[in-house]
């Protein structure tokens, strides 16, 4: 173990002290197990690790880690076919996936908006307001969890979940399924498509998940620079990558080329979701916490955060700045951060080099 | 009393021993715990090293050997006691995909 050598006898002494004191505890609570159920596990005194390596800040060093993937994952028991994927397009801008045949995916991710829809909370079938924003879909093939909460494991589970939702595209499966079959073009593509299992609800889910895994985000000025062409950022943008990295602390969160750690913090907007802590109720930190947004494209689709609370990316960088508040739950990476008008203009103009070129998406024709 | 000094000294001298023995350790680079699995015996404590560059949250909600760290800073290291035998999910609330296992037996 040869990070306790790094230690002063002092550190290494009060060390043993304390794993006495915690052995002492254990050993009388194990006498007492024998008698008494224990509820908890024990927790010992936290202390501090001397051998802790510092993250590397150097630019280049940095840029190495913000390289585009080649390839696009998809999973072994769905995978990629340009059948699925067609088929999956086609579902995925059709309105008559929703009872009232008005809304589609595309309705609330779309691509005008960078795969969301411009607006601060989402609005559903019957012109209702939901609970949140709709966050974007670009780049989901590499999600882990999904949803502002973290309440769906993958794309596949996803899918019927909007279509279903009585606030959403309120459409019965059952009836969902009628009216595919019953349309001639639909019937066929799915034979296609999925010869096993032609017009289903499976169909429809790995369909839909796979067209989707094929949305990324296009090529933006950020990569080309990271790629070694120095003019394709401006110099601001090149300091607020810095400021990005290091003062700011913006990567510990926003982390790697599509900048997010697919996790939940509290950055302490003052919006009363519980967001997380509706499934972990008894850990502080994920009371308020929510899943970190990709950065990708982010110019076009303001308002920002889980209830479209804040309108530009100059705002941002102020509650950022600020730290919002401060409670129990706020990450510890957030707080006030003293930065200079400088450095917050920088960060937003680095911001700005994340938006690829602008994708002329087709919308498909769709089946009679 | 001659007989419960002696008990007492026999015990405090048998923990300084189970002291001196490290505990097995579970470091967190990278938001990844070192280990998948572990197993232990109950009452001996597993260490958690938070050698990361962000803060980490591991709690455990499985029946009798619940806990929560709460924030676990970078350069902080926390001991934590498995009472119940069984096997233990241990997590970190904050990085969904850190996961481990822990074997806890008699
Ligand atoms: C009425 C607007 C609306 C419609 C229609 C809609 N969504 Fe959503 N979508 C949302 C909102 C709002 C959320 C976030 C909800 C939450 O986190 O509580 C969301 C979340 C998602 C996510 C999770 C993204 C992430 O990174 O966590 C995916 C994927 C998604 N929707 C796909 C779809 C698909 C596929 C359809 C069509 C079958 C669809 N949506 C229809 C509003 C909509
Ligand atoms: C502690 C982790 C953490 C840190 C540090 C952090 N963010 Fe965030 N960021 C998040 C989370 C979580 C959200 C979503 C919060 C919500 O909606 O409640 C978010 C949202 C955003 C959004 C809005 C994205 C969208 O689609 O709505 C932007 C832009 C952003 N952050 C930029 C930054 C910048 C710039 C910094 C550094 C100054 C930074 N973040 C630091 C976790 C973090
Ligand atoms: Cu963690």
């Amino acid at each position: 173990m040869h990070w306790r050598g790094q230690r002063s006898f002092a550190v290494e002494n009060s060390w043993l002290l304390q794993s006495c004191f915690v052995s002492l505890i254990a050993v009388l609570f194990t006498v007492l197990a024998e008698t008494k159920a224990l509820a908890e596990a024990l927790v010992g005194e936290t202390r501090t690790y001397d051998a802790l390596s510092r993250p590397e800040t150097g630019t280049e060093a940095l840029k190495q880690t913000y390289k585009r993937p080649g390839l696009i994952p998809f999973p072994a028991d769905n995978p990629y076919t340009p059948k699925k994927a067609a088929l999956g397009k086609k579902l995925y801008f059709d309105p008559r996936l929703s009872s009232s045949g008005t809304q589609s995916c595309a309705s609330c991710h779309s691509p005008a908006f960078g795969w969301g829809d411009g607006l601060s909370i989402a609005v559903g079938d019957k012109m209702e307001k939901l609970a949140r924003r709709s966050p974007t879909i670009v780049n989901a093939a590499w999600g882990s969890i999904f949803m502002w909460d973290g309440r769906v494991p993958d794309l596949e589970e996803q899918a019927l979940g909007p279509i279903m939702s009585a606030s959403e595209m309120n459409m019965p499966i059952d009836a969902l399924l009628v009216r595919l079959s019953s349309i001639p073009g639909y019937r066929s593509l799915f034979a296609e498509a999925f010869p096993e299992y032609g017009v289903s609800v499976q169909a429809i889910k790995q369909a839909l998940a796979t067209y989707q895994r094929t949305i990324v985000s296009g090529w933006a000025p950020f990569d080309a620079w990271i790629e070694g062409d120095e003019m394709a950022i401006p110099e601001e943008a090149k300091r607020g990558f810095v400021v990005f990295n290091t003062k700011a602390k913006c990567s510990s969160c926003h982390a790697g080329w599509n900048f997010t750690d697919d996790s939940f913090h509290d950055i302490g907007l003052p919006s009363p979701d519980m967001g997380r802590g509706k499934f972990l109720p008894t850990i502080v930190k994920m009371q308020h916490a929510f899943k970190t947004p990709g950065l990708r494209e982010i110019t076009s689709r303001a308002p920002y955060m889980h209830d479209g609370s804040i309108d530009t990316l100059s705002k941002v960088v102020e509650h950022y700045d600020d730290g919002g508040i401060n409670r129990e739950s706020r990450s510890d990476l957030i707080g006030p951060l003293g930065l200079t008008e400088a450095e917050k203009s920088d960060l937003v103009a680095f911001l700005k080099s994340l938006s690829g070129e602008e994708t002329t998406a087709i919308v498909p024709e769709l089946p009679r | 009393m001659r007989l419960i000094a002696y008990a007492t000294i026999a015990v405090a001298a048998g923990l300084l021993c189970g002291a001196a023995a490290p505990s097995k350790m579970i470091y967190q680079k990278g938001r990844t715990f070192s280990e998948k699995l572990v197993q232990l015996k109950a009452g001996e404590p597993l260490t958690f090293v938070n050698n990361d560059s962000v803060p980490h949250n591991i709690y455990s909600l499985s029946d009798g050997n619940e806990f929560d760290l709460g924030s676990q800073k970078p350069g902080m290291i926390t001991d934590v006691t498995f009472m119940q035998p069984g096997d233990v999910d241990v997590l970190c609330a904050i990085h969904p995909r850190m996961k481990m296992s822990v074997k806890v037996v008699d």
